[in-house]
């Protein structure tokens, strides 16, 4: 039967993502294949290739913005103008040779420089969240799923409750109350903190089923420890649904994080991220709508690109778990 | 009194207010125009009131919004500029008879005053709201009272410890106070919201917070908290006995809780019964939209009467040399900490401590910089004396709201070529105040603002820099600053007895303390508000900072 | 069935109580003190004291649970301001009582869900089928890359987008004022509509892909074969005998997310300025008024909890399959 598959590790109304499909524990699909694949694919070359701008210019973000000539701080007060409330002179936001996105208005800081910084800050955020509630989503659900018992019951019923709670009323309320401090390494452990049970909850399982199976039942009679089973038995039949899990919520995270930071709860200033400029775009956007327009582009098409990536990895390891 | 907290200036004298619409538009249509009898006024409002108890509320927000419901014994004017700030009297006959080297003040109630219930207003009425300002729980508005009128150490209010002994009702109609010590200006001190009747026994509690007991031209008649409110005509109220409310309108109807960016959208639409409202200050990306002119007729603009400054903490390194503080003077862009509150339409440079709306205030720019730009050259020569040449880093503590933190962040880029680093240090609003109110809790600077509740820089100077002054909790003087000199001259001012001489010296003073360099002033922020076309007899008040005088606006056509 | 109901009742009560006390106890540990928001500018440290000796803040944090949770059943009196129950507690910050703010606000809140609900699932489950059954055709083709696009689009970048074309630049809409609907209906409708929209488009792309899912797996199972074998036309089986079971799935996480909505839209209710109970906790948030805070989070998992349940016994209800196993 086709139950809903798991949800992903997001906040439903900040960033819907696609489902996982509902992959059961056939034999792994080669990393290999699944790029071959992926290439033959246009749509999702497409998808790589824009991914790959955006990384690229977020690791080298203070080269390019070297070229470009504006610092994502730096104030422009010439490119806005102050008896107007502080808008940007020129038509299209101050679209220029000298600013190549034009500028924020207010301030006159350069958008192109603060978008490449962004990228920064959506990624960084964005993987390391996925990291997190890999790992965290992976032990607990193997823990649970192998042990069973009371420890999968322990482990249930936190997951129901992390589940059952209004996360993104309760992440807005704990960063807000939380002091500045390290603000992304905050933002991830939040994101992680509600993320997990999602994934979590897959693998505890795909775990119970596999523990069945006859050839972990044949290990374990063979006098292979619990750890061994675990690690050589389980975990690699488990390859297929954390990358199809784990793929599928970076673009969750990128879309939590630019939601935090558009709710003003996010990244502090004067650092960037697309959330934030969003956020602060808000109310101009009638007077200058380029200043959203841009950084909502970027991303859309940043979480269009991963949720289509994530789309066709995961049809291709379907493909390949049913032949 | 703290800005952006609390917004009193129930007093502010004003030479300077640009209204829009001033004396000479009187006969045509528009917001300066003569209102006629009858209609509703709408207001759209981002927030609701503090408090409804005028014992309670105490900003320039209620304050304003009081005079519709309520009477004092005295009160302020109503017209714009200076003549709006002049006390006359309301419930008293006159603005009070001294005696006793003034230190006795009595007052002689009027004709023909009634609450909406039908009730006479009487001296012991006036005496009960007063006395209710001693209660712990209540009295949390104007604390001159307090201060002022000599009272048992123990009193706690009328619920409490039962009748005030020091204030003496000889008869219905007088009513005698006697204070702690001499007070010339007792007659601007009634006419602040604790001087509301209330009836003797009535508004324990929260009572008065939904359901008010109006002495003035208007009554609530529905009150949904955090939502509406509605007010219609209190018809125990006598026009006779009130020369200082026109009130032309038969009510007004508030709307609470909208966002700025949804209360633009319906001012420039103007739409329905929209057409009857008016609102506060327009948000800054609304600034380039009311250029047309048919918009721009319908604006009303003004000073606000507060400085918005950065308080610099003389007690921490390295701050406590005053060469740091000076270069922080010469270095701060004061243009783009404009821009980031909305540019030229919405504030002016500040150069001295006190805004131009204070008596007496000299206009002098001590640390001089090309269009308040900064001058990085002197700030650096500064510097360099204090072997900072390699620049350091203070952390900025700012209030988690938009404006404040852009505020911030041009301040943290202007010091930069200095190499000083700015830590950005943004605390949650609700408890802003409370944390740099408390030195052993705020950092090396901070984001504020000040507006005067007095008709002078006394209620603006000795506050913020009285060396003795500096408390555990709850401190204004944010800079810390402790100079025998300041400390000498604010006493040497307030034995003065001639308030324009009191002022003049202010204003010196001010100058004094700028060579000390404990603050950087950065703005005198503006109101920028549109009105609905259907708006009569509007101009902005400058004791209710900047906001438009209820008690005189009205509608063009009242049949709309 | 009885005692399973009860049951499951009995478990909501346990989650709610530990989201209360998680709640509670992570906010008794971060909220700055009540006290000194009461007590105003003119406040001293003796005022404070008296303030927190009056709201029971001086007592051991599992006396002060076990008032705010008895307050919900009886009432209870801060001082001179009684809070008649059921009381989730008082906000002095803008002297209301909780559950009157929740109150006048839900109703905007259950009207943009519903409206929403209504445009999703119509849109979704309609664009879904028809994806289905034209399996593998450009419409399904198109159809299906829209849903992904869809899903992508954050709801505030597309709530400026449509405002800014709609409004401002077509000025086919009204900017929303949300007004009552019995004074003005066209233009409460005109208001409503983006808001509804906005949040619609996020979960018909998703019901979309996943009605399409679920419909082709259905028709692809042995029944349906069978059905197909007997002769039975294609309409017919697809009516009587697919569209069931393909879309019991679709009820489940319809009822979790219309659940989830009900306590707020945050974000598309701060973009549009909807005072509903999404913009509350935003602005309680901002304002950091902690008893609104709590009470809003415990709204919301109080109707993901009961949706919850809900959803378990439609489901039971609906799914022949599931009837069997659990009887």
């Amino acid at each position: 039967m086709t139950v809903a598959g798991p949800r992903t590790p997001t906040l439903l109304e900040v960033e819907e993502v696609g489902l996982a499909g509902d992959p059961g524990g056939g034999p792994p699909t080669s990393t290999g294949r699944i790029l071959g694949k992926l290439a033959r694919d246009k749509a999702a070359l497409l998808c790589l290739v824009f991914l790959l701008i955006v990384v690229l210019m977020a690791v080298f973000a203070p080269l390019i913005t070297k070229l470009s000539g504006w610092g994502p701080d730096e104030f422009d007060s010439g490119a806005i103008n102050s008896d107007l409330g502080g808008v940007p002179h020129g038509s299209l936001g101050g679209i220029s040779g000298e600013h190549w996105f034009g500028v924020e208005p207010q301030n006159g800081r350069d958008l192109f420089a603060r978008i490449v910084y962004g990228a920064r800050v959506s990624i960084t955020i964005a993987l390391s969240a996925t990291v997190l509630t890999g790992i965290l989503g992976v032990v607990f659900g193997l823990l649970a799923g192998f042990y069973r018992g009371w420890v999968d019951q322990a482990i249930s019923r936190v997951m129901d409750f992390l589940m059952a709670f209004p996360a993104l009323i309760f992440m807005i309320a704990i960063l807000s109350s939380l002091p500045a401090g390290n603000r992304p390494v905050l933002l991830v452990v939040v994101i992680s903190a509600f993320g997990w049970p999602y994934l979590a909850r897959v693998i505890r399982g795909q775990t119970m089923t596999l523990a069945n199976r006859e050839f972990v039942e044949a290990a374990r009679a063979s006098g292979a420890k619990n750890v061994a089973l675990v690690f050589r038995e389980i975990l690699p039949n488990l390859r297929g649904s954390i990358i199809v899990m784990t793929t599928l919520s970076v673009p969750g995270y990128i879309g939590t994080e630019a939601g935090l930071s558009f709710l003003g709860v996010g990244v502090t200033p004067p650092t960037a991220s697309w959330g934030q400029m969003i956020s602060s775009s808000v109310s101009w956007y009638s007077v200058d709508p380029m200043f959203f327009a841009i950084p909502g582009t970027f991303l859309f098409l940043t979480v269009l690109s991963l949720t289509v990536l994530g789309d066709k990895i995961r049809s291709v390891i379907d493909a390949g778990e049913a032949t | 009194m703290l800005a952006g907290l609390v917004l009193s200036g129930t007093l502010v004298l004003s030479a300077c207010s640009g209204n829009a619409a001033g004396g000479e538009s009187q006969t045509s249509a528009g917001p300066g125009g003569p209102a006629a009898q009858g209609g509703t006024v709408q207001v759209l409002a981002n927030a609701a009131f503090s408090h409804l108890d005028p014992v309670r509320g105490f900003d320039g927000g209620v304050n304003n919004f009081y005079r519709l419901i309520y009477r004092t014994l005295t009160t302020q004017g109503a017209a714009p500029g200076t003549e709006g700030t002049k006390i006359g009297p309301d419930l008293a006959t006159d603005t009070g008879t001294p005696s006793d080297g003034g230190k006795t003040w009595t007052f002689t109630l009027k004709d023909g005053l009634f609450f909406e219930t039908g009730a006479p207003i009487t001296s012991a009425d006036v005496k009960f709201g007063v006395s209710r300002a001693w209660d712990p729980e209540i009295g949390i508005g104007s604390p001159y009272a307090k201060q002022l009128i000599d009272a048992p150490a123990s009193y706690q209010g009328p619920y409490k410890s039962g009748d005030l002994p020091t204030i003496a009702t000889p008869d219905a109609k007088t009513i005698v106070f006697h204070l702690k010590k001499p007070f010339a200006d007792f007659g601007s001190v009634v006419a602040q919201n604790t001087f509301v009747p209330v009836p003797k026994g009535a508004g324990a509690g929260t009572e008065l917070d939904s359901k008010p007991i109006a002495s003035g031209p208007y009554k609530v008649s529905e009150y949904k908290a955090g939502a509406s409110l509605k007010l219609v005509r209190n018809d125990k109220w006598d026009a006779k006995t009130d020369p200082v409310r026109k009130a032309k309108p038969d009510g007004f109807q508030w709307t609470f809780d909208l966002d700025g960016a949804t209360i633009d959208e319906r001012m420039i639409a103007g739409q329905g019964t929209d057409v009857d409202a008016i609102a506060g200050t327009i948000q800054a990306a609304t600034v380039a939209r009311v250029q047309t002119p048919q918009l721009k007729q319908r604006t009303l603009t003004g000073l606000g009467g507060c400085t918005t400054y950065m308080g610099l903490n003389t007690t921490k390194k390295p701050l406590n040399d005053v060469r740091v503080r000076q270069a922080i003077n010469f270095a701060v862009n004061k243009q783009t900490v404009r821009d980031a509150v909305g540019g030229s339409t919405l504030a002016e440079l500040a150069t001295s401590i006190q805004p131009p709306t204070v008596l007496g205030r000299v206009d002098y720019d001590p640390y001089p910089s090309p269009e308040g730009k900064g001058d990085v050259a002197a700030a650096q020569k500064l510097l360099t004396e204090a072997g900072l040449t390699n620049g350091f880093t203070f952390t900025l503590d700012t209030r988690a709201q938009p404006k404040m933190q852009a505020m911030a962040v041009a301040i943290q880029q202007a010091l930069k070529p200095l190499k000083i680093d700015v830590k950005i240090n943004i605390i949650d609003t609700s408890t802003y105040y409370e944390v740099i109110g408390t030195p052993s809790q705020q950092h090396d600077a901070a984001i504020t603002g000040w507006c005067p509740d007095w008709p002078s820089g006394a209620t603006f100077l000795p506050p913020l820099f009285d060396g003795r002054n500096i408390v555990a909790k709850g401190n204004s003087n944010l800079a810390q600053l402790n100079d025998p000199a300041v400390n000498a001259k604010i006493d040497e001012i307030s034995q003065i007895k001639d308030v324009n001489a009191a002022n003049a010296a202010y204003g010196e003073l001010d100058k004094q303390i700028m060579a000390l360099a404990p603050v950087v002033p950065l703005l005198y922020e503006k109101v920028l508000t549109l009105v609905g076309s259907n708006i009569a007899g509007a101009y902005l008040h400058d004791g209710y900072s900047g906001g438009i005088d209820l008690v005189s606006v009205g509608l063009t056509d009242a049949g709309k | 069935m009885t005692r399973y109901v009860i049951g499951r009742l009995g478990g909501v009560v346990v989650i709610l109580l530990a989201v209360c006390l998680f709640t509670y106890l992570i906010f008794f540990k971060l909220s700055p003190d009540p006290a000194v928001m009461i007590c105003g500018k003119t406040c001293t440290p003796d005022r404070i004291d008296s303030i927190r000796d009056v709201l029971g803040l001086n007592q051991p944090l599992l006396t002060q649970f076990w008032e705010f949770l008895r307050g919900i059943v009886a009432g209870r009196d801060y001082g001179t301001v009684h809070c008649s129950a059921p009381c989730l507690g008082y906000s002095f910050q803008t002297n209301e009582s909780v559950w009157n703010m929740l109150t006048t606000r839900l109703p905007v809140s259950i009207t943009v869900a519903v409206g929403a609900a209504v445009l999703w699932l119509l849109a979704g489950v309609a664009g879904g089928l028809i994806s289905a059954i034209k399996q593998g055709t450009w419409w399904d083709r198109s159809a299906m890359a829209l849903a992904l696009t869809g899903v992508s689009v954050p709801n505030y970048v597309l709530a400026l987008v449509l405002q800014y074309v709609l409004v401002v630049k077509l000025q086919v809409l009204p900017f929303p004022a949300a007004p009552a609907f019995a004074d003005n209906p066209v233009l409460w409708f005109e208001s409503y509509l983006m808001p509804w929209t906005v949040l619609a488009v996020g979960y018909a792309c998703l019901y979309a892909r996943l009605t399409r899912a679920n419909v082709i797996d259905t028709l692809a199972e042995n029944f349906l074969r069978t059905a197909r074998a007997k002769g039975l036309s294609r309409p017919l089986i697809l009516r009587r005998h697919a569209l069931r079971p393909a879309l019991t799935p679709i009820t489940t996480i319809f009822g979790m997310d219309f659940a989830g909505l009900l306590g707020g839209a945050l974000i598309t209710e701060t973009v549009f300025g909807l005072n509903g109970i999404g913009k509350l906790a935003a602005d309680s948030i901002a304002k950091n008024d902690q008893p609104v805070i709590m009470a809003v989070t415990l709204l919301a998992a109080f109707f993901v909890v009961v949706g919850n349940v809900v959803v378990d016994l439609v489901y039971t209800a609906l799914d022949p399959r599931v009837r069997v196993t659990s009887s």
